[in-house]
């Protein structure tokens, strides 16, 4: 008989596979926060910058969106999170900002301290 | 039955039934716990907080009137921190309340007032901004003035849950809050059915009858009019509670007779037209039977319950009798048949009803009602204004003479007495109807199965063969319900009574307020008013309408038969769908 | 009870995912390995098995389909080494060299993790501080209820889902009978998160023993409270979750309908509450026959006006039949007749959240966390004068220290703290001797204060007590649903008597006035609006009476803040500049060029601008 835990099991493992075929694999994950907090701060636009930024063809992150970490005093936050080192968090993140993480960090690999939370 | 338990009050121990409240329970030990928002037929509000109590163990005070009892509970009733915080929020109210009790017309009558003075509220610690909205007078029958209102919620119980109208609810915050129809609509845009059960429950004179006495004093002194009164059969079962009298006596005569010293030239009876109603409404449904017209029948002497179905039931408005109510085929006959009788111009009759209700002001002013241009009732007084009146005329209500009505319109047999409490005007019409569809007269009278306070009641007669199903209702609420069955069902009955308060006229709008010690629309209290019409039915001879012979006299001389077309012109009318603020018409709405 | 066993004994069914759908896009790497390279698994030979991993990867050619990757501290150094394989976040801990052979054969070969080697710790939490190393913020943070907010994407189902979501709701469909569910939850010791921190489990119990038919499931989402967004957050960066809680709650209480109470003001968290309720339909965790089981469920969602008091849950429930929000007396509780008469299972954003952990992971260990009385975790919006505001979410017994100076890394400015105000606004302010005071429900309603549902204002000396009073009747009056006299009538005589005394109209009674209404108004009122209506002033009376004489006797506010109470004065440093002169709207400030200029105490009318534009710090107030 298959129960519901095999049900569940074989639906998370068909997510999993969904999400890495959007490329989470990617060497670099992206996530911009995305509550009503965040975007009362600006995050919309942020986001939009990102995701202009992977239209145009960057390539090899993995853009999400996510709910607040709690970190109102800083938002919009951005977060690169890169397997195995520690994630790196950018605050206050201005559209400016957003197009220079893309080009020094993203692109570059040049992680830019100063923002940094 | 169930297992008692054992409470402590005030450290005495006790043993109750359970699955009753501390308020019940200490009710029956002798412990009358304060309280205002209470009210037995009510649901629990537990918003005025005066009926609090201490219960040990818990953190904060209980609500006499909500909290279960429970084995072994130990309850304070009398604490010094309870008096003070029971005291307190009664100064609260009062702090927030106008304060004008020598110009009030609850003065004397005011639940507010009794709660104060008990409380001992010697001196004022929180007075502070107070509530300024002003009044609506805009009713025919019921005015409004928030300003008096202390929030306890009485009133919107009662329009929502025993009358199912709706009209009244809090609306806005805090100390903001406010009683008010939807949308603050003037009561008279509104739905209400002018009812009055808000005045009979409201603690004190947020909500009052339009009054009327100045005018009808100004007119019972102008000679050049004749001035003619009646008062419904309910009046005389409860005018002697305003007097200190306990309920259930019958004060017909001594009603009479200070209704001639007030200046009346000719007192009727309400119930006299009680009977002319009877025979011919009883003719109306033989008519219907016999005919195949529309059933059931349903009865139109209740005011309020008119206003309901033109706004609510539109649809049964072929149902219901065409008959006018008691009061205004009364006044009708008084600026016609009896101007002509007594050769007077009709328009110097001035016609004054003494009515157990509100809405009957409400029925005067329809102007489908007119008789000859003019307006057949020309002004309405509660019980309550006339046993004003009569006390501020200095008569001596409880030692007067007794006197009787006048003819020719003022005599009126058993049946007509009945119509005061509900079930009455089914029992009184098929005591006629039978005698009219079968010949024979009915002997056993009393039908007891429509009688008493139950919600909805159903009875049967048998005529020559023929199974009369007939059902009653009492209070807007119970009409509704039995309404929504006829609306199913419209086969399973052939006649209907509804009437629009709770145990019907005796239980009116515009009845005495609840004295000291007694609650608003107590069951006893309509109980014995009910009794008190019985026993006046029982004790007539003449127990059936068309036994009356003021009755047979007037068909003989002007009315010619039930039914006949100068029947119709005076004593029916018509209805029609009322869309009052808030009830869309059907169109309107695709 | 927990992952462990459920995955020892379905060994043999975990995929995760690799081998299954695979799309010719995805790249080619399968797994990623993270070692923790911090200094103690270096001490534990990590270097050493990053050798052999290295060597077992290359044996079995495996080298170009599993990265590895070394990181720093993981922070759990007890249970190091540590190793991480992705996707999936199966942390392996205390591993040898030993070891590793048989972790690539099963794990990378087979899809099958060694349930053996698996980290007792591996609890949903434990992934936050994976992705959030914000040590100073985050560190003395523990997140259960907000596990996945700011991890997950709220509204991909398929995030929830690689997240062990739904598998809570699975696993008690699957082997647990709804009375194991109940005494679950009883074992977790959790309380209700609304603020009244009623038992949870004893509130299912009472629902699930009420006879069956018609029963029902509230999320209570209508977070009134000023400046607290909890549950918004929980709500926007997590929908699933509250979801899944609702869905098993249904199980255990044997109802079949949910409905989610949110205030209309949240759009975005409706926005995502919606779409997470489409997506758990068309995954068959919401309907008939949930996950092929004869459990149906559904959940709809109800929109509040922006009522406070509609977070009173039986005002709530009023408001859900269509009514006008008010509170009722109970008994009887929701649980014997709440909606429509129904027995009604009612709990918070925040309760909810927590159900699937504590399923997951098992009451037990749930109960491990915290205090005595109180266990897991509670969230708190920190806000006021502190450096880092913000959502936090702490353990049961964490002191209000630890929140305002570690977490929130204290007063901004140089400033000296004066009192931290918790629960909202009907909490209580509590100075500083109460900093060390553990954060339950006892020990706050001990401190004169209450947990309520989360809010957190830092006061700095800056602030006047009196007028922070004052600020907070005015919102409970103008909130209170005028039902009840105390609360309605006492409240506004409260807002009045503070009004005065922060004009400087108060007389030495009104601070006995207000003792004696709050008192009454707290135990008297109907619901839990009133009754702790009076704390913010009951508690500022006791822990700052002076301030309060102060304002009465000597018409003096010490932090300079109710204006009527102010003067300005203009002192010796004026070089007559005009400055003054010319910002003073009324002409109340006379004076020469280049001589001292002087305040009209009687004409001022105490706005201020004098003092703001003075460079010669010339303008005293006091």
């Amino acid at each position: 008989m298959v129960t519901p835990l095999d049900i569940i099991k074989k639906k998370r493992a068909q997510a999993v596979a969904r999400i890495i075929s959007k490329g989470y694999l990617s060497t670099k994950r992206v996530y911009v926060g995305m509550a009503t907090c965040e975007i009362a701060a600006g995050s919309k636009d942020v986001m939009d910058i990102f995701r202009q930024a992977v239209a145009n063809g960057l390539t090899e992150v993995y853009l999400s969106q996510k709910g607040c970490a709690g970190r109102c005093n800083l938002e919009p936050t951005v977060e690169v999170v890169e397997e195995g080192k520690i994630p790196y968090k950018y605050g206050k993140v201005t559209p400016q900002k957003a197009r220079d993480i893309i080009e020094r960090h993203l692109k570059k690999g040049e992680v830019i301290r100063e923002w940094l939370i | 039955m169930d297992k008692k338990i054992t409470i402590y009050i005030n450290s005495k121990e006790y043993k109750v039934s359970p699955n009753q409240t501390i308020m019940q329970a200490a009710d029956h030990l002798g412990f009358h716990i304060p309280r205002l928002c209470y009210h037995p037929k009510l649901s629990i509000e537990g918003a005025c907080r005066v009926c609090i109590v201490e219960v040990e163990g818990m953190r904060n005070f209980v609500a006499s009137c909500a909290y279960p009892v429970s084995d072994g509970m130990k309850i304070h009733t009398n604490t010094q921190e309870l008096r003070r915080a029971r005291r307190d929020i009664v100064e609260l109210l009062v702090d927030n309340h106008p304060m004008d009790c020598h110009t009030c017309e609850r003065d004397g009558n005011c639940e507010l007032q009794r709660l104060a003075s008990s409380m001992g509220i010697r001196a004022r610690h929180f007075v502070g901004q107070r509530k300024q909205y002003g009044r609506d007078l805009s009713g025919q029958a019921v005015i409004r003035d928030p300003d008096k209102c202390i929030l306890c919620g009485r009133c919107v119980r009662m329009c929502s849950e025993i009358q199912q109208v709706h009209n009244l609810t809090q609306a806005h915050r805090g100390f903001d809050t406010v009683v008010m129809p939807a949308y603050n609509m003037p009561m008279a845009e509104s739905v209400c059915t002018a009812c009055g059960q808000c005045i009979n429950v409201c603690p004190t004179a947020a909500f009052l009858e339009k009054n009327y006495t100045q005018e009808l004093f100004e007119k019972l002194n102008d000679p050049n009019l004749i001035k003619v009164a009646q008062f419904a059969p309910s009046v005389r079962a409860a005018i002697g509670e305003a007097f200190g009298l306990e309920a259930g006596h019958n004060m017909e005569g001594q009603l009479v007779a200070a209704l001639r010293k007030l200046g009346f030239n000719y007192v009727f009876d309400t119930q006299f037209s009680a009977d002319l109603t009877i025979m011919e409404e009883a003719t109306e449904f033989l008519e219907r039977i016999q005919n195949k017209g529309k059933l059931p029948m349903i009865t139109s002497c209740s005011s309020a319950w008119m206003k309901c179905m033109e706004q609510f039931y539109p649809d049964l408005i072929e149902n219901i009798s065409t008959c006018k109510s008691p009061m205004s085929m009364q006044s009708a006959l008084a600026k016609t048949f009896f101007a002509q009788k007594i050769g007077v111009d009709p328009k110097k009759i001035f016609s004054v009803a003494a009515m157990c209700c509100t809405a009957k002001k409400y029925e005067a002013a329809r102007p489908e009602l007119d008789v000859e241009g003019m307006r057949a009732t020309d002004i309405v007084v509660t019980t309550r204004e006339i046993a004003w009146m009569i006390k501020s005329a200095g008569i001596d209500f409880l030692n007067i003479e007794p006197e009787t009505q006048d003819h020719p319109i003022g005599m009126s047999s058993g049946a007509g007495v009945i119509f005061g409490t509900t079930g009455g005007v089914m029992e009184a019409s098929i005591r006629t109807a039978y005698e009219l569809y079968t010949g024979q007269t009915l002997v056993d009278i009393e039908v007891e199965s429509i009688r008493g306070l139950k919600g909805i009641k159903e009875g049967k007669v048998v005529m020559d063969g023929q199974e009369i199903r007939v059902a009653v209702a009492h209070g807007l609420g119970n009409a509704c319900k039995l309404l929504d069955v006829v609306r199913k069902d419209p086969g399973r009955y052939h006649f209907v009574e509804i009437m629009g308060c709770p145990g019907g006229c005796v239980g009116g709008g515009g009845q005495p307020y609840a004295g000291v010690n007694s609650i608003p629309l107590d069951e006893d209290a309509l109980m014995k008013r009910a009794e008190a019409l019985y026993s006046i039915d029982r004790a007539k001879t003449i127990r059936r309408s068309y036994d009356n012979p003021d009755i047979q006299k007037l068909y003989k001389e002007y009315l010619q038969r039930p039914g006949s077309p100068i029947a119709h012109k005076l004593l029916h009318t018509h209805y029609k769908q009322k869309f009052p603020q808030g009830i869309i018409p059907k169109e309107a709405l695709k | 009870m927990g992952f462990q066993n459920t995955e020892t004994k379905n060994s043999g069914n975990i995929h995760f995912g690799m081998r299954i759908e695979r799309k010719a896009t995805v790249p080619e790497v399968h797994y990623k390995i993270t070692l923790c390279d911090g200094t103690s698994c270096i001490r534990k030979q990590s270097k050493q098995i990053h050798q052999i991993l290295d060597q077992e990867l290359r044996k079995r050619n495996l080298k170009e389909v599993v990265s590895v990757h070394l990181s720093g501290c993981l922070g759990m150094c007890a249970k190091g080494p540590i190793l991480i394989i992705n996707p999936g976040y199966v942390m392996y801990g205390n591993i040898t060299e030993a070891d590793i052979p048989e972790i690539v054969e099963s794990h990378l070969v087979h899809d099958t993790p060694v349930a053996r080697l698996m980290v007792e710790e591996n609890h949903l939490y434990n992934r936050f501080f994976r992705i959030f190393g914000d040590v100073d913020f985050f560190g003395k943070q523990m997140r259960i209820t907000l596990r996945n907010c700011g991890i997950i994407d709220p509204e991909n189902i398929d995030d929830y889902l690689s997240v062990r979501g739904y598998e809570a709701l699975a696993k008690v469909l699957t082997d647990m009978k709804p009375e194991q569910v109940v005494s679950e939850v009883k074992k977790s010791g959790l309380r209700g998160r609304g603020g009244a921190g009623f038992p949870t489990g004893m509130k299912w119990e009472f629902t699930a023993k009420q006879p069956a038919g018609e029963k029902y499931v509230i999320c209570n989402a209508d977070e009134g409270d000023p400046g607290a967004f909890m549950d918004r957050s929980a709500i926007e960066g997590d929908p699933h979750t509250v979801l899944e809680g609702m869905i098993i709650g249904g199980y255990a209480v044997g109802s079949s309908r949910g409905v989610v109470y949110i205030r209309a003001e949240y759009p975005l968290a409706i926005k995502r509450l919606e779409k997470a309720i489409a997506a758990a339909r068309e995954h068959g965790f919401l309907g008939q026959n949930i996950l092929g089981s004869n459990f149906s469920f559904d959940i709809e969602i109800r929109l509040g006006a922006g009522a406070f008091v509609c977070g009173e849950e039986t005002a709530l429930i009023h408001s859900i039949e269509g009514s006008r929000g008010m509170p009722r007396p109970r008994p009887p509780f929701p649980a014997v007749s709440g909606l429509f008469g129904r027995p009604t299972l009612i709990n918070n954003v925040e309760t909810w959240a927590n159900i699937p952990v504590i399923i997951l992971d098992g009451g037990e260990w749930f109960s491990g966390i915290g205090t005595q009385g109180s266990k897991g975790t509670k969230v708190f919006a920190l806000a006021g004068k502190v450096r880092n505001t913000g959502l936090v979410e702490v353990p049961m017994g964490t002191t209000l220290r630890e929140i305002v100076f570690d977490i929130g890394g204290g007063i901004p400015n140089g400033r000296k703290f004066k009192a931290v105000q918790t629960g909202g606004p009907s909490g209580g302010c509590l100075p500083e001797p109460y900093l060390d005071t553990p954060i339950d429900y006892e020990s706050l309603a001990k401190a004169g204060s209450i947990m309520g549902s989360g809010g957190m204002i830092v006061i700095d000396e800056d602030s006047c007590m009196v007028n922070i009073a004052r600020f907070f009747i005015e919102f409970t009056q103008s909130e209170s649903c005028g039902k009840c006299a105390p609360c309605r009538e006492g409240t506004r005589r409260m807002l009045e008597i503070l009004t005065r005394i922060t004009e400087g109209k108060g007389c030495p009674e009104d601070i006995d006035k207000l003792e004696r209404l709050g008192a009454m108004i707290k135990k008297s009122s109907l619901c839990g609006l009133g009754q702790s209506a009076p704390n913010p002033i009951l508690s500022t009376i006791k822990n700052f009476r002076e301030e309060y004489e102060e304002h009465v006797n000597q018409k003096k506010c010490r932090a300079g803040v109710c204006a009527a109470m102010l003067s300005y004065t203009i002192n010796d440093n004026c070089v007559g500049c005009g400055a003054c002169k010319r910002a003073c709207p009324v002409n109340a400030i006379d004076g020469t060029r280049k001589e001292k200029h002087h305040i009209d105490p009687n004409k001022c009318i105490k706005c201020g601008q004098c003092y703001s534009v003075c460079k010669f710090s010339a303008v005293a107030k006091a």
